[in-house]
């Protein structure tokens, strides 16, 4: 049985919002950015499981409210949802294929981002976008742009830790 | 299965705080993420000053890797007039930016971009420039092509910015060839949309817009950008347009922030 130390994880985290905010925008392409941080919230949740993949997202969604002009409370929401659902995922499909986690992490990215249009509708009351209008221009290719990122990234991290689909993690 | 129904207890309980933390969001978040921000302008101006280092590298590596076969020589003059490339336009940028300054008639500070909104939906910056240097809640800024957004969470050392194609972002607009008014909202995808635009108005594709100076934030006639498209939505009794930026937000290194 491995473990992951949480510290570990929050570094990952910290570390993924700075490239987030500062070295992510030169890699962009036309204006569309990966959103490591949803990554990263998919990938814990995927191999640590329902709970700390809630834990993660919720740690990923304060680092990034605290830089974002947003509802405070939004991104902990959105992330440790999407933690959540990513470690249910995570039980259910076979976390040693390559195209299946990238399957999961555009899905992933793409219900975190409706949902992020459907809450703020509520909150701001009116949006200048319709879903379909919002879906095309940006969730389609972020949720793409992501997963193929994703595809690298998660070898690395998996090479790391020694990760294996079949264990469990703690 | 108990211990499934506790699980799904706990979980459901912490949704529910998360709930009631976006409900009760605007008073708990702005202190608190000022001091944050501030405590982080730090690591980001040296990250944003690392990129920029690395970005005058590596046109440098590629010329020593492309000039390996020629003479010594050549090589030299080759970096040299690379360098004094990189340089001159630093400083043709920076003259710019000098020169706009001066030509506009509000008083300004200039600022550097260091960071930027972590997630893909909202648009906002943040700026190396704070309450010390003299900027100040809910002002506008710009850029030398045009309006860019507003301030607002102003830390000691550092700020965000609102970017006006930011789903928050609202202005008073008009456009410059026949003062037809409308409200400037944007739209997570970069873009812009004008509303409340009369239906008689004969607002077209290519028609300039400009901020109205209604409110306190915005002076008038600010540029703001371009219509791109004409439309009206059902069962509403206004048209809208779409507006291009006349700046691209995501190629943005540095802004004026009105005093």
């Amino acid at each position: 049985m491995h473990t992951i130390g949480r510290l570990q994880i929050y570094f990952i985290l910290a570390l993924a919002l700075l490239l987030q905010v500062t070295v992510l925008r030169h890699i962009a392409i036309f204006g569309v950015r990966p959103d490591l941080l949803v990554m990263l919230a998919v990938f814990f949740g995927l191999f640590l499981g329902p709970g700390r993949g809630l834990e993660t997202g919720i740690v990923a969604g304060a680092l990034a409210d605290l830089f974002a002009l947003d509802f405070f409370g939004i991104h902990i929401f959105i992330f440790g949802l999407t933690g959540l659902l990513a470690g249910i995922l995570g039980t259910k499909f076979s976390r040693d294929s390559a195209r299946t986690r990238c399957l999961l992490v555009a899905v992933l990215t793409a219900f975190s981002m409706a949902l992020h249009f459907f809450i703020a509708s509520i909150f701001s009351g009116w949006i200048g976008l319709s879903f379909g209008g919002y879906f095309l221009g940006s969730v389609f290719p972020v949720c793409i742009y992501t997963a193929l990122i994703s595809i690298p990234i998660f070898f690395k991290l998996i090479e790391i830790y020694g990760l294996r689909g079949s264990e469990e993690y703690l | 299965m108990r211990n499934r129904k506790n699980i799904a207890v706990k979980i459901l309980a912490v949704l529910a705080f998360l709930v009631f933390l976006i409900i009760n969001s605007r008073s708990i978040s702005n202190p608190f993420r000022t001091g944050i921000s501030g405590a982080a302008s730090l690591p980001l101006k040296g990250l944003n000053g690392a990129m920029r280092a690395v970005k005058k590298i590596i046109p440098f590596a590629s010329l020593r890797e492309e000039n390996r076969l020629l003479r010594e020589r050549i090589d030299l003059l080759n970096r040299r007039i690379e360098e004094s490339g990189t340089l001159s336009a630093e400083n043709r940028r920076l003259k710019d930016i000098l020169g706009f300054k001066n030509a506009i008639p509000f008083s300004s500070i200039p600022a550097e971009v260091i960071g930027r909104d972590p997630s893909n939906w909202s648009n906002s910056l943040i700026i190396n420039k704070g309450s010390a240097h003299g900027i100040n809640d809910n002002r506008a800024v710009i850029s030398m092509k045009g309006l860019v957004g507003r301030t607002l969470e102003v830390g000691r050392t550092s700020s965000k910015i609102l970017l006006i194609t930011d789903p928050n972002s609202k202005a008073g607009v008009i456009i410059q060839r026949n003062r037809q008014g409308g409200i400037l909202v944007g739209r997570p995808d970069g873009s812009c949309k004008m509303i409340y635009i009369a239906l008689d108005s004969d607002v077209a594709p290519g028609d300039r817009v400009i901020t109205a100076g209604f409110g306190s934030v915005f002076p008038k006639g600010i540029l703001i950008g371009e219509v791109a498209a004409v439309g009206k939505e059902p069962g509403r009794l206004y048209k809208y347009a779409i507006v291009r930026p006349a700046q691209d937000m995501t190629k943005l290194e540095e802004v004026l922030c009105i005093r």
